[in-house]
This record gives structure tokens, sequence and C-alpha cells, in this order.
């Protein structure tokens, strides 16, 4: 019987390491010198090197996408906490005037198309004079994010049981210090999760930062990647390289974050 | 109301009221402001606003390109969808049976789906190369031009959504099955029920509620999915891959035709809030939801 | 809980703050968006740099972007309309000269720049600079569309550079079944779904004897004639004198077989004259230049013109400094300097055209001065590009087989004419 699963184990690995083909061909690309792009008859190459990684660190603008990305992403995560986690505990909880239609508004938030609000929020950041700043694409994120947050925070926060809240009560604590002392660390995990979500949905949110950025000040990663120069052919192998680079904080969360990321995508589907 | 519930409701404004303005400036008043922008021929670089009422959706109506850009948004989808939900529970089923190396598979699983949709894109690109396309080396070394044949391009960017999505589905099956009690199989195998037997009867329906809810996200997803054509296709070659959300891109932000861009994206917006609450109604009928 | 958040949101004020271009105490610095340059040199950091040798106390900072045309369009088109001045200098494509003036977006040059200055460059391009009331830009490049021939292969089977596109066609199969090759291409051209088709396109309208935009201003005011022109260009395609990835193609996919022997025409620009020249290049010394062909029974052969012109923002800071290098990149050195060997560009200066050190580095000058002069420009309007984004995909429809080349054009119209309804 054992022997028997771990053959299925292995071909399940199999599988799924073939399934991820498309993206370990980039790795092998990115890693590929010029002479031997074209050519595709070994699965390592015959001669690895690191002119694309050097080519894209010291002349192209990922460096600086990297940082604008970093910072764009945080921040709307950080600024979708502050003011979704109170929110939710609100709408979870508390007799809020309005609850029902409110929580209706979140959800459909959630679906609303990007391209629908990008024409909008385009004439309102303009008329702010706010093109070409992380504020722009953080306050264009955080359109998406903030529902997004909000609707997977009131479902962890419904599982915390009420008796819990009760008992502090009992003991005499105010509304806030209930909150604060009950609430956050229980929905602690949570809140981790859904900042991975939120963060990993920002970093690769493309359409409002390919419509807000102006310049290669403030591009984020996915525009710069869309926009790579080519000048005579197109650099597959220096795309290849900066596409691992964009890559990497969305395969560390997967690897080593892996078990808050599943639980919140998995929460999200599994409450309603 | 006792002063209790008063505090309570004090408390409730105070801790929504932030979120709460900040989605109605960000998401609700953009959303009133397209349908506004939707009546008007706005050209802000040439300095033209003026009201034009429906005309933008009467033109629409009778628009070859538009019905095109209907029609691949709904072959995209329904083609999308179809393929990931079938991969997806295959892939659940086989990795609920496996007991080493979880970590492992799902990272690999999840590889593709956590990946920014431009560097798929940009991965695909690459893959469907004519000449030196994975793709095309793995299929025998002829050139076919993938994302240049008008009657390719379209699977081709099928191909490359299901890739990316097919984990997400994948996932919540795969967490649907492990809260299954070994005890529903054991009984079902005591009585003399094959596996496939035990697939159609027991899995498929413990199953379902989880599908119909990926299905919804999915959906939705995919009518809203733009990062993908736009990066890897643009909408070509001559608009087999432009979906409605491409359309309307071009329109807005090629020439700055606000008024006309947004009034596909009025349409775009329609149908992803027909569907859901379509599908919402379905679900309730089917006593999923809470 | 309240205090964490507003902690947190002026953080966020903060560093979205801090993502401003920086301020300039010091040396004035002037930023120049241009696109990329092809060919073998690059011209341009070495005119910065003498730039800032006459004019002490400036710096010029060279911000290339994509060189394909339409990403070009939408950066500027986006950010222009954004109002925030983060560039000075601006290298435009001709055709966008008209759109950027209407749109309030270029400083009009017309106080510091005198008819006098403008005299010495080709009249198409002074007439996209000169639009409406106003001198919106100095030319600063010329493109005019050319065919280019394997003089070898033709000389070899006793052909002459061909006149018209039937010709062409004879000529192509001829040579094609003489050598045998089965590798061996017909005629290149860019049929790709973008600004380069369209270029393409019009020649062959023009060659039909219609044309875009008719003396009324009506669109494709001759329909069926277009409707043929576009099914000639199908025909290439199903008849295999072009190769079908030509629907794909654009500049640079199509330069390279010819330039590597695998075609015997290709219709493109003069920047690939150069290249070919190049002294590795396999066909160096075998390629002749000829004007685009006509049709048979219609008109006679123009290329299309095209080239890019230096503008200036409206909003810059530093109008003064930013005119100061228009004009000197303008200028006879400046122009030299693009007449230099090794580099891909050519003048729009005429003089330099019979200059005898720019015709030793470019002996195609005058071949070219010749093809310019007989050349037509796209329409000169602001709602060019709306009507370029609008024919490209109908174009492309009709030359990949999805729509037939009568329904093509006729949706264009209806399209074109919903759309500029609202604007003239």
């Amino acid at each position: 019987m054992r022997r028997r699963l771990r053959a299925w184990d292995a071909a399940v690995l199999l599988l799924l390491a073939a399934w991820a083909t498309p993206f370990f061909w980039q790795l092998r690309t990115s890693f590929t010198p010029d002479v031997e792009l074209l050519t595709t008859d070994r699965a390592v190459p015959a001669h690895p090197t690191l002119i694309h990684y050097r080519a894209v660190v010291d002349r192209s603008v990922m460096p600086r996408a990297l940082l604008n990305s970093l910072g764009v992403a945080s921040i709307t995560t950080l600024l979708a906490i502050a003011l979704g986690l109170p929110a939710a505990y609100a709408l979870a909880r508390l007799p809020v005037p309005g609850k029902g239609l409110l929580l209706l508004a979140v959800v459909a938030s959630t679906a609303f198309p990007q391209i629908t609000t990008v024409s909008p929020l385009y004439l309102l950041l303009r008329a702010l004079g706010l093109r070409d700043t992380w504020t722009a694409l953080v306050l264009a994120d955080t359109s998406f994010a903030l529902p997004l947050l909000m609707w997977l925070l009131a479902g962890f926060i419904r599982d915390i049981p009420l008796e819990l809240e009760e008992a502090a009560f009992l003991d005499g604590a105010g509304r806030v210090a209930v909150v604060r002392r009950v609430i956050l660390p229980l929905v602690a995990p949570g809140v981790a999760s859904a900042a991975l979500l939120t963060f990993l949905a920002a970093w690769n949110e493309f359409l409002f930062a390919f419509t807000f950025t102006a310049t290669e000040a403030s591009r984020t990663v996915p525009v710069a990647l869309a926009l790579f120069p080519g000048v005579f052919e197109v650099p597959w192998g220096d795309i290849a390289a900066a596409s691992m680079l964009a890559a990497l904080p969305p395969i560390v969360i997967v690897v080593a974050l892996q078990r808050w990321l599943v639980r919140g995508l998995v929460a999200g589907a599994l409450k309603e | 109301m006792t002063a209790r519930q008063r505090a309570d409701r004090r408390a409730g404004l105070a801790f929504a009221a932030p979120a709460m303005l900040a989605l109605g400036a960000l998401a609700a008043y953009p959303a009133l402001w397209v349908l506004w922008l939707s009546l008007q021929q706005r050209v802000p670089i040439f300095g033209i606003a003026r009201f034009v009422g429906l005309d933008h959706f009467l033109f629409l109506a009778g628009d070859a390109r538009f019905w095109n850009a209907v029609r691949v948004t709904l072959v995209f989808t329904l083609a999308s969808v179809a393929l990931e939900l079938a991969l997806g529970v295959a892939v659940a089923l086989a990795l609920q049976r496996q007991r080493t190396g979880r970590r492992l598979a799902l990272s690999l699983l999840l590889l593709g789906w956590a990946l920014p949709s431009v560097v798929t894109a940009k991965l695909f690109e690459w893959l469907y190369h004519p000449s030196a396309g994975l793709v095309n080396v793995v299929l025998g070394g002829h050139a076919i031009n993938w994302l240049g044949d008008p009657r390719l391009a379209l699977p081709a960017l099928v191909a490359a959504d299901v890739w990316r999505t097919m984990p997400f589905v994948a996932l919540l099956c795969y967490a649907r099955l492990l809260t299954i009690p070994v005890e529903v199989y054991e009984a079902a195998r005591v009585d003399g029920a094959g596996r496939a037997a035990t697939l159609r009867s027991i899995t498929l329906p413990l199953l379902r509620p989880i599908l119909l809810v990926a299905l919804l996200f999915r959906t939705l997803d995919a009518l809203r999915a733009f990062d993908l054509m736009f990066v890897l296709t643009g909408g070509g070659p001559a608009n087999t891959t432009e979906t409605l959300t491409v359309y309307a891109y071009r329109s807005l932000f090629q020439t700055l035709q606000l008024g006309f861009g947004a009034a596909i994206g009025v349409v775009v917006f329609a149908l992803v809030m027909a569907v859901a609450w379509g599908y919402l109604r379905a679900l309730r009928g089917a006593g999923v939801a809470a | 809980m309240i205090r964490l958040a507003g902690l947190l949101l002026a953080l966020a004020a903060l560093l979205g703050g801090c993502a401003e271009p920086p301020g300039a105490p010091g040396p004035i610095t002037i930023v120049f968006k241009h696109a990329k340059i092809l060919g073998p040199l690059d011209p341009i950091p070495g005119l910065l740099r003498e730039f800032e040798r006459r004019h002490p106390g400036v710096v010029v900072r060279s911000e290339p972007l994509s060189w394909t045309s339409d990403e070009q369009h939408q950066f500027f088109v986006i950010n222009l309309d954004g109002r925030t001045p983060s560039f000075d200098v601006l290298l435009l494509d001709v055709i966008w000269v008209p759109e950027f003036a209407q749109a309030g977006w270029l400083l009009d040059l017309s106080p510091w720049v005198t008819p006098e200055e403008l005299a010495p460059h080709f009249p198409a391009a002074v007439a996209a600079a000169t639009w409406g009331h106003g001198v919106w830009g100095l030319p600063w490049n010329m493109n005019v569309g050319v065919l280019y021939y394997r003089r070898d292969l033709l000389g070899k089977y006793g052909l002459t550079a061909p006149r018209t596109w039937e010709a062409l066609v004879e000529q192509a199969a001829r040579v094609r079944a003489g050598e045998r090759d089965g590798r061996l291409d017909g005629v290149l051209w860019q049929g790709k779904q973008y600004e380069g088709l369209v270029v393409n396109t019009l020649e062959h309208f023009w060659a039909s004897g219609t044309s875009l935009l008719g003396d009324d201003g009506r669109v494709l005011p001759d329909p069926e004639r277009a409707a043929a022109a576009l099914g000639f260009m199908r025909g290439l395609l199903q008849r295999g004198v072009s190769p079908g990835w030509v629907t794909a193609g654009d500049e640079e996919l199509t330069r390279r077989p010819f330039g590597d022997g695998r075609a015997v025409f290709v219709r493109s620009w003069p920047y690939a004259l150069d290249l070919f020249e190049a002294p590795d290049s396999p066909v160096r010394g075998r390629v002749g230049i000829a004007a685009v062909p006509g049709h048979a029974g219609g008109a006679a052969g123009a290329g299309a013109t095209g080239g890019f012109h230096l503008a200036v923002n409206r909003r810059t800071r530093h109008a003064d400094a930013a005119v100061a290098l228009v004009r000197f990149l303008a200028s006879d050195y400046g122009q030299r300097a693009i007449a230099a060997p090794g580099v891909a560009l050519y003048p729009t200066r005429v003089a330099l055209y019979h200059d005898a050190a720019a015709v030793r580095a470019h002996p195609g000058m005058p071949r070219f001065h010749d093809l310019a002069l007989a050349a037509r420009p796209r329409p000169v309007t602001p709602y060019y590009l709306m009507m370029s984004t609008t024919l490209q995909p109908e174009f492309s429809a009709a030359l990949v087989g999805v729509k037939r080349p009568e329904q093509a054009v006729a949706y264009a119209r209806r399209r074109l004419e919903y759309l500029l309804s609202g604007l003239r």
C-alpha cells in the first residue's frame, strides 16, 4: 500500500511540474545567452549566463519599478487594513444602520470591472493633479482592495465565537478594549492571509498602473514589463529575466507563506 | 433602545464610516460618473464635452466591432471557465489522494496563479514564438503562427488563461475535498461502490456547492479580463481576440474618446452585474448561500 | 485604532509625495523624450553633450521611449493630457503634430522661429509643422516610403526596377522561378495591425487613384477603388508573392529577411539602406532604390512621407532652454550629425542631400531627395490618429481574410463618419 501511494505522489508531482513548465521555460530562457535562444534542443542552456539579469538590473527601469511596486502594494495593503478592519468588525458585529445594503454594496464593489471605473478615475486623478504619483495608484488600487479585504475579514470575524466578546464585556471592558484584547489577536492570522491576497492583487495590478503612471519614476513592475523596450528584435532573454524579477514576491508568497495564502483563498470562497 | 445599544450604533458608524467613505469616493462615485460619461461625447484633448444622450449605445447596437467583441468575450469566458473547472476538479481529485509532498505540489500548482498576468503574457508570447517557441518545438517544429493566425489566436489566449486560473479552482475543490470525512468513503466502499460510482454519487455532489461558487467567481473574472489579452495580442490579429474590455480601453485611451469608451465600459458593467445577480439567485435557489 | 489609521494615512500621503520628480536647484535640467533610434549609431547623446557645452548651466536628460509609434503616441496623449510638465522637449511623429497642436499641448515657437528658419526644410515637413496658425515644431528627420530591390537578381534576368505593382509581381515570379530557391520571398511589406499598415495601404490607395480623405473632407470618397487596392494587397498574400507572416510584420521584421538575402523586394524606409550597406551585410552593394510602384491603369506610385519633429511642451518651466535645444537639433550642425556615417536617419534640410560629406556617408541621399519631393504626406489633420486607429483593425481584417475588402471599407467609413461627426 505504501509503495503504491508513493508512486501516486510522484506522478502527481510530475504532472504539476509539467503544468508549471511555462514558468520553468521562462526561467531557463532568462539564463540562456542570445546565441542559444533560438535553438531549443536542450532543456538546460549549454552556457548559462547572467547577462540578461545584469542588463535588466543595470540598464533597465526594473529596479525602480520594483521599488514603486513594493511601495504602492504595501501602502495599499496597510491602508486597506486600517480602513477595512474596523469596518469589517462593524459589519460583522455592530448594528450599523443599513447594514444589509452596505454589505451588498461591498460585495458588489468586488465585482466592479476595472475597465468601467478607469475612465472616471482618470478624470478624478487628473483633476486632483495626482497623475504619476504613488498616491494615484494607491487610491485606484484601494478601490478594489478595500472591499475585498473587508469581505474576507468580516468572514473571519464572524468565525470568532460571540461568547469570547461577551465574557470580556461582563468583565467590564468597553467596546474598543474588547476589540483590542479579544478580536485582534484572534483575527490576526486572518488579517495576515487577507493582507497577502491584497498585496498580491496590488502587485499584479496592471490596468490602473498602465493608465495612471507617466514616467519611469513611478511605473510599477507589470507596466515596466509590458513596455520593455526592444531595439531591433524583441529581447526575449532580457524580458525573461525581468519577468523572473517581477515574479519574485508572488513566488515568495506561494512558497514560503503558502499556508496563509491558501487560508485566505479558501476562506473567501467557502464563506458567503 | 438601551444606552448600550446606542453606544453600539455610534461605534458601528464610527468604525465603518472611513471605509464606506473611501468606497463611496473610489468605487461608487466613479460608477455613477461613468454612467454620466457614457451619455456624452467627451474628447478632452480637443476640449469637446457635449451631451449626446443614448447616441453611443445606439451606435454600439449596430456596430459590428462591438458585437464581435461580445462574441469574443463570451467565447473566451465559456471556453476558459469550462476548461478550468474540468481540469481543476481533476487536479483536486488527484491531490486528494496524495500523502507526501503536498506543500511542493501546491507550490507548483499555485505558481501560475500568483504570477502577474503581464508575466504570464510574456511567458506565453515566448512559448508561442513561431520558430523558437517551446510549443512549436514540442509539436514537431512546424512554424505555426499562434498569435498571428486569426483562427488560432483565441484558442491560444484561452490556453494561457486556463493555465493561469485553473489552480484557483483546483485549490478550492481540494480544500473542500479535505473536509469530507474519511468515513464517508469507507461507508461507500463497504457498500461495494467502485471508484467511478463513488466519484459520481458522493464526491461530485459534495463538490457541487463549491463548484458553483468557483463558477461564479471565475465567470465574473473572465468577463472582466483585460491584462492577458491586451499584453499578449493587443486584441489582434484583426480583432479576433478583442474582448469588450480591450475594445473599451482602446477607445478610451488611444484617442481619449472618453464618452464612447465609457459607454462600452457601462455595457461590461451591466453584463457583469447581470451575470452576478443571475448566479446569486440560482445559488440561493440551490440552498448554498448563508 | 483610529489613531493608527490616521498615522497610516499620513504615512501614505508622505510617501506618495516622495515619488514626485525631484525639483531642480542648481543647473536647469530639461528632459528630452524621444523614441529609441534605430540603426547602428545613435547621434543624440553626442548632440546633447555639444548642446550642454554651448549652453553652460543647462543639463539635458534624455529619456527614450519604446520605438513603436502607437505606444509612443499613447504615452504622450496620457501624459500631456495630465498636464504635468515631466518633459520639456519631445520628438513627435509628424502625424501627431496637428493633433497635439489642436489639443493645446505644444508651445507655439513663432516668437523664436522666423519663416526663413523653416525654408531650408522639405515642404512636406514644414506643412505639418505649421498647421493652423503657428509654428508647432521644427522638422528633424525625414522619411519616405521606398521600394528596395535586389539589383543583382533583377539584373541577372535583364530586369529594371518595376514601375507598377503588377510588373513587380511578374518580376518576383520570374526571379523566384529562375533562382529555384524555396526560401526566397517575393515582396515584403508591413502588414501588421499598426500604423505601418495604414501607411502601406495609403500608398496602394494613392497608386489606385484614390485617397483617405477627399477634397471636401469626406472619408474614403471612392470606396470601390479603396476596396480594390485592399484586395490587391490581400492578393499578394494569397498568391504567395508575399509570405503569410507579413501580416505580423513591422519595419524590423521585414527588413531583416531582405537584409539576409531572402527576398527580392521590400517596401521600407531610408534607414534600412544604412543597415543593408553595413560592412557585414550579406546584401551589401546589391540593393537598389526605387519609388513605390503605382498600379497599372491607376496613378504613378508615391511613397508616404514621415519623419519626426522636435516640439516643446507648452507647460515647460524652461521655455528658452527648451526652444534653444530644439533650434540646435534642427540647425545645420544638428542635422549634419544625423547625416554622419553610421547614423540611419535622414535630415530634413534639403541642401544636405547634395552635400559632399553627407552623400559620401549615405550614397542613397540624392535618390531619396528626389523620392521625397515626389512623395505624399498622410492627411495633415488633428484627427489622423483617430482615423488610423479605426482603420488599422479593418485593413488587418481584410488582409487576413476575416472580412472582405468591401466590408472592411464600408465599416471603416461608417465608423469614421460617426466618430468625426461631432468633431468638425
